[in-house]
């Protein structure tokens, strides 16, 4: 696996002889992107941050990893942490920042300690000056999201705020700010040191109603049903849904790639598929992923904090049978509002499985309904 | 620069937001959460309208080159429509029909919404305050109240807790407001716009002593409130309605009308000899002026080491009840028991001060601006159409020195006035300090009095409080008024609040200082009455006795 | 903030009014803000918790692999509900969003330990080794 491949700390050495300007310069050139799931350009946004006056600047490396089904940073942090501790650095030297912030989400605290060891470790070899301090996050999903990271870090309410400002220009403590994801910066040094690195590999974490789930590396636009074969499922799939945020669709022959999965109204996001066999329903899954947002939604605005919790309300009485068909008019609506006027990602991607589970399974829903 | 707005070109400014623009247009967008001069939130995403086939909000976003806005496409509306509706099942479950100008409400009334499909579930247990009264039920998590306590006030009694549909606003630990570090200034009311805060009303008490034949029912209006009261009624912000509130009053049954101004005026006398002794004494120096109750339990809270440096002075509507209870009392011949003493003020913290141990019951009940104008709707009295009528003059004379105290840096102006006078025997030729008006957070000056220089501040909102009390050592004299604009700008006065209200009710008190026959204190007969016949002079044992106070600390939390 | 208040559930099990002063005191932040962000999070509890913290993930990958009947199994076994502590003081029991073991459904976090492919067997020795 490419993402196993050990640097020795040469790739901030090599770094520091490509002087910051380089830097950006490689990443543009071989096409790294983020894999949090916006897919943003690395070389972009660390040069926004680069050309930004201020003195100060930050880095956050975005640990928060709380999409359901999605593992693959922690493969990182377990098999191959050096990476990322000097990802990191090779960011502060490069926008000049002397602090940097791992957001690590709570439930991965018993990796703390290794990740602390590595730090010094990584540190000393490199020699960076540059302080990276471990925030352990305490239970929120919300705060995956940049600006919410940001709120928690600030000791705040991990509630999003609306962008712009983004955070490349406003971001921690109102200084430009590099926020990327843990993978990406994982990517960083093998993408400075090595030549034949792949920017197309990347990390799929497979899980649900397979008999081999796990972390798979693969090119972006590998085939849907060669990666959920490679899965092993016991029974015959009837959908996969891409983590929570990124929507449901009828399992496929389709390529994995940004446009292919966005025209099915789904998102890539983080790479995260979970395989739904044909013995489990789907109005069983929509009110899974519905609890999910109701307990994560963060309250801030009217759509997400109220429309989640009717929409669980509503579909946990079609589950009891003691729906009538009218509510589905009502759970469409309250799916397309909440999606369209949320403040924040997680509340516009909320409905989306649901809006999708209506339109390709609308057939399970009707079923259950009076 | 130039946007399309329903397919009509308009110029506008890109440094004002979509909202703004829009609502100058003449086109109405709904809001809950948005604040004039706070930071837009984004909470209620009632405002959206639809630009390239998107919905955005228009509270916090700015308009762009050739942006093409439509305010009432089907998407706008629908989404509007569930979103009202959504906010709606516990709001509705409590909201009283007397109600009906909540925002909500309104909002709910103009997208012709008629059923709400979703149950209430709320259970949240009422705060009964002292002055405030909290119910999260009818909350909608606008976060106006948490968001003035905090930027404006700077005191930080509530905030959102939990997450998702179990956030809401409360005090630390799901405290009530009474026990916690609250000034009961009553901002949070004012900002809400759906009813969740009110005042702790003191109606039904009133109405049963009005009842009462065995009772001498004095009532006495706040400098503030001839101000304000008409807007309650219809008429334009900045109406003086003094002639109007009297007669009205008298209807609803009170016996006597008298005037807080008058209350001021003695603060007055007292404060500015208070001062001046310190200045001699060179005591105790800045000394701070303790009219407004709010700020009283916020110093309390958290400057309690300034304690020594609060004047002494009771506030206007307490000197004027323990007044009304000795003084008339014994001069009418009615015995101090059977009278009970109805303050009308601009505020909600004095109803807290009201029952303070230490006030001894001189001022029985504090009827808020909205109060009372929920009394005279009571006694359907047609306050419209009333031919004006004069205070009581037992204790219904006043000068322009009281009269300003309703606005912030009048009770500094005032008693600049007299302690000027007092000290050099001479007349003040321009007794009208225009560096103490309007609404500037922080206002400041100085004057010569027998050769030294006197350095005054005035600061109104409790966030420009904590801001000037960091230079307090620079100054002999401190005004501080809680609220925005001062007692004008008060949590008891007629919702909802605008900054161009307060300052068409600042402009109207000015107005009505620069007409008044007398504009100081000590020119003020009866005032001058009350110490030849009772008192003696300012700061007498017995001025001491009834006109003064202490004052107590209280927990940081 | 967030490090303070979690060295504080960590030490004393939760967050107490008087921690929340204390802290208060300490960073000049008001209790109203500190006990909005403690309230925020789902790891910070304003009351008392058991001895072991057991955090049972609800994730869709979870529940694929049957979650919902190990969650009925210990809250059966627990006599609890989700969210409360057991009379003993020994056992809280919370319904986690996911805890990123995914490929090890179903799991749950024991005081920040992982326990993974759980099964009703399995549940019943970790208990009783906690028990002892």
């Amino acid at each position: 696996m490419q993402i196993l491949r050990k640097t020795d700390q040469k790739a901030y050495a090599k770094a520091k002889k490509l002087g910051p300007k380089g830097v950006v310069k490689i990443l543009k050139d071989k096409g790294l992107t983020g894999r949090g799931g916006a897919s943003f350009p690395t070389g972009l946004k660390w040069e926004m941050v680069l050309k930004e006056k201020e003195k100060e600047k930050y880095i956050i490396c975005n640990a928060d990893e709380g999409e359901p089904g999605t593992f693959k940073d922690k493969f990182i942090l377990v098999n191959n942490p050096e990476l990322v501790i000097e990802g990191i650095l090779i960011a502060a030297y490069t926008i000049k920042a002397t602090r940097a912030y791992i957001y690590l989400r709570g439930e991965y605290e018993y990796l703390e300690n290794k990740i602390r060891n590595v730090i010094k470790k990584v540190k000393a070899k490199t020699k960076s000056k540059a302080n990276i301090e471990l925030i352990v996050g305490q239970g929120a999903y919300i705060c995956g999201d940049e600006t919410a990271i940001i709120a928690s870090i600030e000791g705040k309410r991990g509630q999003p705020r609306k962008k712009p400002p983004f955070p490349t220009v406003h971001g921690l403590y109102g200084k430009p700010t590099i926020i990327n994801n843990l993978e990406t910066f994982a990517n960083v040094p093998l993408a400075i040191l090595f030549d034949d690195w792949d920017s197309k590999l990347t990390l799929f974490s497979l899980s649900g109603d397979v008999t081999k789930p796990g972390v798979y590396e693969l090119p972006v636009g590998t085939n849907l049903r060669k990666l959920v074969e490679l899965g092993k499922p016991k029974h015959k799939v009837k959908a996969v849904y891409f983590g929570c945020f990124g929507g449901c669709m009828p399992y496929s022959n389709i390529n994995l790639t940004n446009e292919n999965v966005c025209g099915k109204d789904c998102m890539l996001g983080a790479h995260t598929i979970i395989v739904v066999d044909e013995k489990h329903s789907i109005v069983d899954m929509a009110t899974n992923v519905a609890k999910f947002y109701e307990f994560e939604s963060c309250g801030k605005c009217t759509p997400c904090r109220e429309g989640t919790m009717r929409i669980l309300n509503i579909l946990e009485n079609i589950s009891l049978l003691e729906a009538r068909k009218r509510d589905l008019e009502t759970l469409q609506e309250l799916a397309e509002v909440v999606k369209e006027t949320s403040l924040c990602g997680l509340g516009q991607t909320a409905t989306q499985h649901l809006l999708n589970a209506l339109k390709f399974f609308r057939k399970e829903f009707e079923e259950k309904c009076r | 620069m130039q946007i399309k707005v329903n397919g009509r070109k308009i110029k506008c400014d890109p440094k004002k937001t979509l909202l703004h623009i829009l609502r100058e247009r003449g086109i109405e967008i709904p809001t809950l959460c948005h604040q004039e001069g706070l930071e837009p939130q984004g909470r209620c995403r009632l405002c959206v309208v639809e630009v390239d086939g998107k919905l955005i909000t228009t509270c916090d976003n700015y308009p762009q080159e050739g942006m093409k806005i439509l305010t009432h496409t089907d998407k706008v509306i629908k989404s509007r429509r569930i979103n009202a509706e959504l906010l709606m099942p516990d709001h509705m479950a409590k909201c009283m029909i007397e109600n009906k100008h909540h925002d909500l409400c309104k909002i709910i009334a103009d997208l012709g919404i008629t059923e709400v499909r979703f149950d209430p579930k709320k259970k949240y247990e009422v705060d009964l305050g002292a002055s405030v009264i909290r119910d999260d039920n009818l909350c909608v998590n606008c976060g106006r109240c948490v968001d003035v306590c905090a930027e404006v006030q700077a005191t930080w009694a509530i905030d959102f807790a939990r997450r998702g549909h179990k956030e809401h606003v409360t005090p630390y630990f799901e405290h009530n407001l009474n026990d916690v570090a609250c000034t009961k200034c009553g901002q949070c009311i004012a900002a809400c716009p759906v009813g969740a805060i009110s005042e702790r009303e003191h109606l039904q008490e009133v109405y049963k002593v009005l009842k009462d034949e065995t009772k001498h029912v004095i009532v006495q209006t706040a400098p503030s409130i001839r101000a304000s009261l008409g807007e309650e009624f219809g008429m334009k912000p900045g109406t003086i309605v003094k002639g109007k509130m009297v007669a009205a009053l008298r209807r609803c049954g009170f016996d006597k009308v008298f005037d807080t101004n008058l209350g001021a005026d003695m603060t007055i006398m007292e404060e500015a000899s208070e001062f001046l002794r310190r200045v001699k004494n060179n005591e105790c120096l800045p000394m701070v002026t303790t009219c407004c109750p709010a700020w009283i339990k916020f110093m309390e809270h958290f400057y309690h080491d300034l304690i020594p440096h609060m004047s002494t002075c009771k506030s206007p509507h307490e000197m004027l009840g323990i007044l009304t209870k000795t003084f008339y009392a014994k001069k009418a011949g009615i015995n101090p028991k059977d009278i009970t003493v109805v303050s009308v003020m601009p505020c909600t913290a004095k109803k807290f001060e009201s029952v303070r141990p230490e006030m001894k019951s001189a001022v029985d009940y504090v009827l808020t601006t909205r109060e009372a104008a929920r009394l005279i709707r009571h006694f359907h009295v047609d306050f419209n159409n009333l031919k004006d009528e004069n205070f009581d003059p037992a204790l219904g004379i006043s000068t322009g020195a009281g009269a300003i105290f309703g606005a912030t840096g009048g009770v500094m102006e005032a008693a600049l006035r007299t302690a000027y006078e007092f000290a050099t025997g001479r007349t003040l030729r321009d007794i009208n300090f225009e560096e103490l008006r309007g609404m500037k957070g922080i206002k400041e000056g100085k004057i010569k009095i027998k050769g030294k220089e006197i350095r005054f501040a005035a600061a109104n909102g409790l966030k420009n409080t904590r801001e000037l009390m960091k230079r307090k050592d620079k100054y002999h004299f401190i005004e501080i008024m809680a609220c925005p604009g001062g007692c004008i700008g008060g949590g008891g006065q007629p919702l909802p609040f605008s900054w161009e209200k307060i300052d068409k009710r600042i402009e109207a008190i000015y107005r009505e200082d620069s007409h008044l026959p007398i504009r100081k204190s000590h020119d003020n007969p009866i005032v001058k009455q009350i110490y030849s016949e009772f008192l003696g002079k300012p700061l007498s044992e017995k001025a001491e006795k009834l006109l003064h106070t202490k004052y107590f600390k209280r927990s940081q939390f | 903030m967030l490090n303070e208040l979690r060295k504080i559930q960590k030490k004393h099990g939760y967050v107490s009014e008087d921690s929340i002063k204390k802290l208060s005191k300490k960073t000049g932040i008001p209790v109203s803000i500190i006990y909005g962000v403690t309230t925020f999070y789902a790891k910070l509890h304003t009351k008392p918790t058991g001895k072991y913290i057991i955090e049972i993930c609800d994730s869709p990958s979870c529940y694929l692999n049957g979650s919902l009947d190990i969650i009925k199994y210990l809250e059966r076994k627990l006599d609890i509900k989700s969210g409360q502590t057991t009379q003993d003081k020994k056992f809280s029991l919370f319904i986690d969003s996911c805890i990123g073991c995914c490929d090890e459904a179903p799991a749950m976090l024991i005081n920040g330990k992982p326990y993974t492919k759980l099964t009703k067997e399995k549940i019943d020795k970790i208990l009783k080794k906690c028990k002892s």
